[in-house]
């Protein structure tokens, strides 16, 4: 019998945007399972299965061939730099990755501090920005609620995705440079894709019609 | 200590029967085909690079072997006035992994066929390939994927548009994740940006059979690489008639694994479903210059040790023996 392919989606902001758009596509995910807790989901295609996961878990699933394909933000694929297929830039989630400090602080103040500390969750691309940049700063590693960071004197600035700015603008921050841009990617399991296209090239075709 | 498996993996009964058996077949066929056993040191006393197992035996420094190609490289060139025509080998190499999943001890088979330079090396691939097309009957295994590449369909343009080293590299990347997208982002607005952009996506056409190697004609390069084309067609009219009942031959333009070592057409054997490949070679002419010898090797090594994984995995994709 052969195994179910697997596909793993994003939980939270890219998941929410995605899943609509999969209604009524063979890879439709099950109404009823997405309102339980359970994590893989039928689709409407029998033997296909999809995998909800957190993004950043979520390549790891794909590089060790778990997951056949997946959908997840350029941004994780960027800190993780795993050995995967990235077949397409799907356009959406479309968000910046931003350098972030209170609002009355200007970016050569940043520069000009003999000690920058950067809280973010996003450290291999904040490194990159600071060697591009000719800077030095200690990184301040978080996973959540990276925005509190600088108003409780954890850092001087944070490094951040930034989709509307609302959030940012609640806690008293905003955008000193723009590090990069970020949006959805379909992937695909190296192994998957070259050794078995047949089986796994029409499902990422479903999903490039539905989402690209 | 703590025992660090599967980094260290212990073969138990089953697999190291197979382990044997494999070994066994595999130096059975090369043998026939002319291929002679060279046995390298496992330890070397030679500068190593990163990634290796090191450690100092008294004051000196050693590193455990962790390439075959590159130990017999050495060994071939302080041995001998003139190469041995082909050579074999099997054991261990021993490499950091990269991967979590990856083992430091990985059990190898391969072959190597070495000329002098001045030699036309065409009939040398083709003789290649036609030995990795018997390497999966000799594994039992049911099915398998044959992909032909060439090294210098990426390295000339990228040679020709004299790119800096970084961003070589970031376009070399972009392509091994298949992604045209990125690499037009790698490039920007550098001026071979739209070029190498349409370079990459006439590599990634999704084109199948013989026909793969008409992508090339919408490549700004397709001048360029005519050479390189004509060789991969002759190759293929060889290889598709004998093709064997259990092999697929598929042609991979965007093949870069290993880019920064291969010079000319590449081999990879893939199973359905297997996550890695299980062999892989290629044309690496720039080897023997480097170490003084004015000699053109290529060749392929078959990976026991991802295998056995498979086998323990996806026993459905073996005969029974």
């Amino acid at each position: 019998m052969t195994a179910p392919v697997l596909i793993a989606f994003p939980k939270g902001r890219l998941g929410d945007a995605l899943v609509p758009r999969l209604a009524g596509t063979p890879l439709a995910l099950d109404a009823a399972a997405l309102k339980s807790r359970v994590l893989r989901i039928p689709t409407a295609t029998p033997g296909v299965l999809a995998l909800l996961l957190k993004g950043s878990d979520l390549p790891r699933y794909v590089a060790a061939g778990v997951a056949s394909l997946g959908i997840v933000g350029s941004d994780t694929l960027d800190e993780l730099d795993m050995d995967l297929l990235e077949l397409a830039d799907l356009g959406f989630g479309a968000c910046r990755l931003c350098l972030c400090a209170p609002a009355e602080v200007a970016l050569e103040d940043l520069k000009a501090r003999p000690h920058l500390r950067l809280a973010t969750k996003f450290p291999r691309a904040t490194e990159a920005w600071l060697a591009r940049e000719g800077l030095t700063a200690e990184l301040v590693p978080l996973s959540s609620s990276v925005e509190l960071a600088p108003l409780l004197g954890l850092a001087d600035a944070i490094v951040d995705l930034v989709q509307t700015g609302a959030t940012l603008k609640a806690h008293g921050l905003a955008v000193t440079a723009v590090l990069g841009r970020s949006s959805a990617r379909l992937i695909a399991a190296r192994g998957a894709a070259l050794s078995e296209p047949g089986r796994i090239r029409p499902l990422a075709d479903i999903l490039l019609k539905a989402l690209g | 200590m703590p025992v660090r498996t599967p980094h260290f993996p212990d073969l138990l009964f089953d697999a190291a029967v197979r382990l044997r058996r494999w070994e066994g077949a595999l130096m059975a066929l090369l043998d026939a085909h002319g291929y002679r056993e060279l046995h390298p040191s496992l330890v070397l006393r030679e500068p190593v690079p990163e990634g290796v197992l090191r450690f100092f035996d008294g004051d000196d420094l050693v590193a455990l072997r962790w390439d075959f190609t590159v130990a017999l490289a050495g060994l071939l060139a302080r041995r001998f006035p003139e190469p041995p025509d082909r050579v074999a080998y099997a054991g261990a190499v021993f490499r950091r992994p990269v991967q979590p999943w990856e083992a430091v001890e990985r059990f190898e088979v391969g072959c190597e066929r070495i000329q002098p330079a001045e030699e036309p090396s065409a009939e040398a691939d083709v003789e290649l390939a036609r030995l990795l097309m018997a390497v999966p009957q000799a594994l039992g295994l049911k099915h398998a994927i044959l992909h032909l590449g060439h090294a210098a369909l990426v390295r000339r343009p990228l040679e020709a548009e004299q790119l800096p080293p970084d961003l070589a590299k970031a376009v070399v990347a972009a392509l091994s994740r298949r992604a045209a997208h990125r690499v037009r982002e790698a490039l920007a607005d550098h001026p071979a940006a739209r070029r190498l952009t349409a370079h990459a996506e006439a590599l990634l056409a999704d084109l199948d059979g013989p026909d793969t190697l008409k992508a090339l004609d919408a490549s700004p390069y397709a001048d360029l690489l005519a050479e390189e084309r004509a060789h991969m067609d002759r190759a293929l009219r060889a290889l598709l008639p004998i093709l064997p009942d259990r092999l697929d031959l598929r042609v991979d333009l965007a093949d870069v694994a290993g880019l920064d070592f291969y010079t000319g057409p590449t081999l990879r054997l893939w199973a359905p479903g297997a996550q890695q490949e299980l062999a892989a070679g290629g044309r690496y002419d720039h080897l023997f210059p480097e170490l003084a010898r004015p000699w053109q090797a290529a060749g392929f090594c078959v990976r026991l040790s991802r295998l056995l994984d498979l086998a323990g995995t996806r026993p459905d994709l073996f005969e029974q023996p």
